[in-house]
């Protein structure tokens, strides 16, 4: 470890933490002592042994998507996004800028849209996740699913899934209330390169009129 | 990102006990989760605080008395939707509900907003030399580097811009900052809150190891005063302030008597513009007056070659805000 400016070791526990700890093994939960005792118990779907203190390696944890419960071992550091595709076979949200920028990782999370690129999975244990594929499918398309095909929302279709999340919340939260300036705001955070922006506004509006969208 | 272990803290306190032993601490994870992909950031151990479990402190907004308490974990998204804060402090939820996306607003805190490290391009990079990471010169301040988005005050040594929106606003509400250190939760002013950047500390808030942000209390509104707030950017959404002001002004029969002026995106911390404020205090809200305040608060700016618009941008979201303030069409 390399000594900071302020004197504190880089990265890790200071030595006194460190010894004052039953045992200094990196492997998950094997953090004793001071720095157990200040970590929480399990929380809600995951193992009791996984304790407060996870990884840095896997942890065996359980993700509520789309109204299932679904069984993972990811490391701390996966992002919920990464853990939806790489490890749930969830392809639907998709990998663009990994930070937070462009949209087209959007899901929800307990009902509001978040960056799944920003959210680490271990951190939405508890939590419902709905993606694309839990909003509606091929024979009972969501609304705005259905609207985004009548009004050709979309070209190459990459930040699609992304746009239809945003555009669901915000037929969900502002129903046939959803006027133009609504649809820019609630999509503000999702980019379409190919420019299909008034398609897309066209398609909101008419799914937030209809009894479905709301 | 680097492998890290996670720690659910039990509370606050033990959050800021390990902390103090170095650990990360991670509120919505906007700003740290992006300087860890960029190994800007490379914690062993990251202690997830919005995690703690349910703690009003943390979670809440809260009057007491004749204070608001908004706990350091509230959302963006939550202040935009608070009844209260939308009543009382009508600049604060029209600065949340502007500021990035919706995706971003759910996550973000108001803790996380006050701790957001700059936007600096050469910052967020790795592969680039920056004075605040602890190399030896900051490259913005080269001749021929892209200095658009950097700072006109305080730029002698770092040109980075403190970029978020919150903190102006709470400046001029006159807001206090609860930092929790172990059982311990303290009361700062606001000011107390910055540090003056220095070579190898990344941070801009003035805060010891093991200290967290923990809470913001919000006084209550004093008669005849009213705060604005207005930016200007690139983009009208999604997109950080190129420059933003809050303004508070307390005017009785007319008289300007007492000021607080801040601007964002300018200075590697808020930036309060004193002048600008001593400029105000006496006078009443007229047109001189407010071109006067504008004057004075880029009077000390040391603009670099790249940005010196942002000197005139300054006096445009003063004028704005001031305008707003005195219940002018800005």
């Amino acid at each position: 470890m390399t000594q900071r400016p302020d004197g504190r070791e880089e990265g890790g526990f200071s030595r006194r933490t460190l010894l004052k700890g039953a045992g200094a093994t990196a492997a998950a939960g094997a953090l004793g002592g001071a720095v157990e005792a200040l970590a929480q118990d399990a929380g809600p779907g995951l193992p009791a042994n996984a304790s407060g203190i996870a990884g840095p390696g896997p942890v065996p944890m359980t993700l509520r998507v789309n109204g299932g419960e679904r069984k993972l071992d990811v490391e701390p550091r996966r992002t919920l996004l990464d853990a939806l595709r790489g490890d749930l076979d969830l392809t639907g949200a998709k990998r663009v800028c990994d930070r937070g920028t462009c949209g087209a990782c959007t899901i929800w999370l307990d009902g509001e849209p978040v960056y799944a690129c920003m959210v680490l999975a271990i951190e939405a244990v508890g939590s419902e996740i709905t993606t694309i594929e839990g909003l509606g499918t091929p024979d009972a398309p969501h609304p705005v699913q259905t609207a985004f095909r009548k009004y050709d929302a979309l070209q190459c279709g990459f930040c699609t899934p992304g746009f239809v999340m945003s555009c669901a919340w915000a037929t969900k939260t502002h129903g046939a209330e959803l006027d133009d300036a609504g649809v820019r705001a609630s999509t503000c955070g999702n980019l379409c390169r190919c420019g299909t922006y008034p398609h897309v506004i066209a398609a909101t509006l008419e799914a937030a009129a209809s009894e479905e969208g709301k | 990102m680097k492998a890290f272990r996670y720690v659910r803290p039990a509370s606050v306190a033990a959050a800021s006990e390990l902390a103090r032993g170095g650990a990360t601490v991670k509120a919505g994870g906007s700003d740290l989760l992006d300087r860890m992909k960029e190994r800007i950031a490379t914690p062993d151990d990251v202690v997830a605080l919005n995690e703690t479990p349910a703690d009003p402190t943390l979670h809440s907004i809260v009057k007491d008395g004749d204070v608001l308490r908004v706990g350091a974990l509230v959302t963006l998204a939550e202040i935009a939707a608070s009844k209260e804060i939308g009543a009382l402090y009508p600049a604060l939820a029209e600065a949340s509900t502007q500021a990035a996306s919706p995706q971003v607003r759910h996550r973000a805190t108001l803790g996380g907003n006050l701790a957001q490290h700059t936007r600096c391009g050469y910052y967020r990079l790795a592969s680039f030399p920056c004075w605040k990471r602890g190399d030896d010169a900051c490259p913005v301040l080269a001749d021929g580097a892209v200095q658009d988005e950097a700072g006109i005050f305080g730029n002698d040594s770092c040109a980075s811009a403190h970029p978020a929106s919150l903190p102006p606003v709470l400046g001029a509400i006159g807001a206090r900052v609860v930092i929790a250190q172990g059982e311990k939760l303290e009361e700062r002013p606001f000011d107390a809150l910055w540090r003056a950047p220095e070579q190898g500390v990344e941070a801009d808030v003035a805060l010891a190891p093991g200290d967290i942000i923990a809470a913001v209390v919000l006084p209550k509104p004093a008669t005849g005063r009213t705060v604005a707030y207005e930016d200007v950017r690139q983009k009208a959404a999604f997109d950080w302030a190129l420059a933003s002001c809050a303004v508070g002004v307390t005017i009785v029969a007319g008289k300007i008597t007492e000021a607080s002026i801040w601007l964002g995106s300018v200075a590697p911390t808020p930036h309060r513009a004193a002048a600008a404020e001593k400029a105000l205090v006496g006078a009443t809200l007229s047109d001189g007056a407010i071109q006067k305040a504008a004057d004075a608060a880029v009077a000390d700016a040391t603009p670099l070659a790249g940005n010196r618009y942002k000197v005139d941008l300054v006096k445009v979201v003063v004028r704005r805000a001031l305008l707003r303030a005195a219940g002018r069409d800005r």
